[in-house]
């Protein structure tokens, strides 16, 4: 039921990979392709690739505690990773875009540590964990590429522990959002959020008035311009300056 | 923009046919009772989670009148017995209540409006008891520029009671008043003198009411060109800020106090259109803006500036300088266009009524608004507050080749063209002062419902 807009800002689809070709989201083909490898290889080598969903906003795709085994990379949509405390209060840890990796923090534990649920319908390529781990082995670039995506894991969590005020987590967040959509050859300038606004002010430790008043003063001073949950950013240039304590640049 | 607006009645008589006043896209007519209170609240929680959750803009629905006027199709109900207010005032604040708890506390009520019936049918205490709850279920907005306004029926109020609702927080009035000729006011059930209501706008400014509202309607039975004038004299001599000059739909089979009119006394189709043109000379000499449709108002009103500065929106409630509130209908027969939704509630008050005493809220219909219902949308509500279509706006916001996308709407739109009520170019679609006075004309092009292969098209009134 969210707002269907036209051709180029609604939620990235790819469903445009088949049997001998990588989605354009694929987490993975560039390492496999520069490797030399192609997806008709990949199914030579019996590595399960399976394209799993859609899952239906809400709908959780593991929970903590989960037995680990997979690893999956967002075709569409966003998802959400999240734990609970005790009080039952819940801690957003992240959120993953088309072309991102959910579940890697699995690895360590044979369990995932977190629950990953979908913020809108999503779509998944889900991998077996042993299977692409023992071909990693053989694969030199498909290895790099796993411990550069467990790196970047790690790191987006810790941004935001450091002392920043509102604005910067805000601008810091949105850049963040239009550099990963950039990557995966979208627009950086407009995209549509899928996250409420509780949880885009969980994810940066604010309160749910302030994200809507921050949000509200960039548009008065011209930064951006929101539309229900479609985003414009007016000048990303002023957003990066402020970002680029949160993000260290 | 052109705000100016002639009358050509060689025109006027042409493009005289049905059609939607389009105070929602798509119209209400359209509305499905598949729509439920599920979906509402559903939608209700999305638009609590968006980034910048709008503000909110309440109408207060107050169903009652002491007496029924002929004219009206309105959802009404006639009685002298004021017990009755008492009653609908508690189910109303439960629906208050309910609907309250369903927004996030930190979304400002800029706007709240008690329209009806005769929102005056129930006692000032009644009235301070509905903005207490509304007080305690919403946050109300502090600031200067909020609009709190209620239509009155000037035969049943008194001076005090205007003290009243300045004290209760309403800063604008609408005034009902239609004609002042006695032979009309006879025919349509609604006798009105002229020193109650002149009295009752003096009261209002004393308690400094802002944007005065009179309403007067054209097309009476029994209405002369003559009278018509002496009442716009008397109206212009009081200089309200604003002025609202209706069409009269003789509909009889669709609302039932209409067959107390004998049609044999309405003005022919020629005369309803001198009256016009007579109401629309008039406005224009004394200084009023045309706003659109029906809408008059001095330079000087916010209507008027946000028309100029382009501000301006249109709701249910008629035009608004309050951009982008979801608009939350509360009371029997109640539309609300919250998210990306329009909810109607019970047209009856029995419905309605239990509705509430089981718990429930009284969703009779909806719908929910796709794509392209949501740039029509945008696009005919350009076309009543600025008498123009803004096509790089829509091409940007709606992602859209405009002319590709609407290539057969501006196929539609060549006749009317052709006949000098439109200029198009290649940014903009352009209502010519002609057109002004037809801008539902125009908005028809545009609509999808109106030119797809349906049954049971919905009865509509004719434009003029």
């Amino acid at each position: 039921m969210s707002t269907p807009r036209g051709r180029t800002t609604s939620h990235p689809y790819s469903d445009d990979g088949d049997e001998f070709h990588f989605c354009t989201t694929c987490a993975f083909s560039s390492a496999c392709l520069s490797s030399g490898y192609d997806k008709a290889h990949l199914r030579e080598l019996h590595v399960l690739v399976e394209h799993v969903g859609p899952y239906k906003e809400g709908e959780h795709i593991f929970r903590e505690g989960d037995p680990f085994n997979v690893i999956a990379a967002v075709r569409s949509g966003t998802v959400k990773t999240y734990v609970t405390d005790n009080e039952g209060r819940e801690q957003v840890l992240g959120f993953f875009l088309p072309g991102e990796v959910i579940g890697l923090s699995g690895i360590s534990h044979g369990k995932y540590p977190c629950n990953a649920v979908a913020l809108e319908s999503v779509l998944l390529c889900r991998f077996s964990f042993p299977n692409i781990a023992a071909l990693a082995t053989r694969m030199p670039g498909l290895q790099q590429r796993l411990f550069a995506l467990l790196s970047e894991d790690i790191n987006k969590a810790a941004l935001l522990a450091g002392n920043f005020t509102a604005d910067e987590r805000m601008a810091a967040f949105l850049v963040s959002l239009s550099r990963r959509y950039a990557a995966r050859g979208l627009s950086a300038r407009r995209f549509m959020v899928a996250m409420t606004r509780t949880d885009i002010a969980n994810y940066l430790r604010l309160a749910s008035e302030t994200v809507s008043r921050v949000f509200r003063r960039f548009q008065d001073e011209g930064l951006l311009r929101v539309d229900r949950r479609d985003i414009e950013l007016l000048d990303l240039e002023k957003l990066e300056e402020l970002a680029k304590n949160v993000l260290r640049e | 923009m052109t705000t100016a607006y002639t009358f050509d009645a060689r025109v006027v008589r042409k493009y005289d046919i049905p059609g939607p006043r389009y105070t929602s896209y798509p119209p209400a007519p359209l509305f499905s009772p598949e729509f439920t209170e599920q979906t509402l609240r559903e939608h209700i929680r999305r638009s609590n989670a968006d980034p910048i959750p709008r503000r909110l803009s309440l109408y207060l629905h107050i169903p009652y009148c002491f007496s029924p006027c002929f004219y009206c199709g309105c959802n009404r109900v006639i009685t002298r017995d004021r017990s009755k207010g008492r009653h609908y005032v508690e189910r109303l604040v439960r629906e208050i209540e309910a609907v309250g708890s369903l927004f996030d506390r930190d979304r400002e009520v800029v706007q709240l409006h008690m329209g009806g019936g005769t929102p005056n049918f129930l006692r000032p205490d009644e009235l301070q008891e509905i903005l207490e709850s509304v007080d305690s279920h919403f946050r109300i907005s502090t600031s200067d520029a909020r609009d709190f306004s209620i239509e009155i029926d000037p035969r049943f109020v008194e001076p005090a009671d205007i003290a009243a609702y300045a004290e209760l927080g309403f800063n604008r009035v609408s005034l009902g008043v239609q004609d002042f000729d006695p032979d009309v006011q006879r025919a349509v059930n609604r006798i009105q003198s002229v020193d109650e209501t002149l009295a009752v706008i003096d009261a209002c400014r004393l308690r400094r009411f802002r944007s005065i509202n009179v309403d007067l309607i054209y097309g009476l039975p029994m209405q002369t060109l003559a009278g018509f004038e002496r009442t716009l004299d008397i109206v212009l001599q009081a200089r309200p800020d604003r002025l609202a000059i209706y069409s009269y739909a003789h509909l009889p089979e669709l609302f039932k106090a209409q067959r107390q009119i004998d049609a044999s006394t309405l003005p022919t189709p020629e005369a309803k259109l001198q009256l016009l043109s007579l109401a629309i000379d008039r406005l224009s000499a004394a200084g009023y803006e045309y706003i659109g449709m029906d809408h008059f108002a001095l330079p000087e009103d916010p209507l008027a500036l946000a028309q100029a500065n382009g501000t301006l929106h249109r709701n249910f409630m008629g035009y608004t300088t309050h951009a982008n509130c979801e608009l939350v209908g509360l009371g029997v027969s109640a539309i609300g266009y919250i998210g990306d939704c329009y909810s109607q509630n019970a047209r009856d008050l029995p419905t309605w009524e239990s509705s509430l005493d089981s718990g429930r809220l009284p969703v009779w219909r909806g719908l929910e608004l796709d794509f392209d219902d949501l740039l029509r949308g945008e696009l005919i509500e350009q076309l009543m507050c600025f008498g123009r279509i803004d096509i790089p706006s829509l091409e940007h916001r709606y992602e859209i080749d405009f002319h590709d996308y609407f290539s057969e709407e501006l196929q539609r739109l060549q006749p009317l063209i052709e006949d000098g009520l439109a200029i198009a170019d290649n940014r903009s679609i352009l209502a010519t002062s002609r057109g002004r006075l037809l801008l539902r004309i125009i908005a028809m092009c545009f609509d999808r419902y109106l030119h797809s292969a349906r049954s049971g098209t919905p009865r509509y009134s004719r434009a003029i």
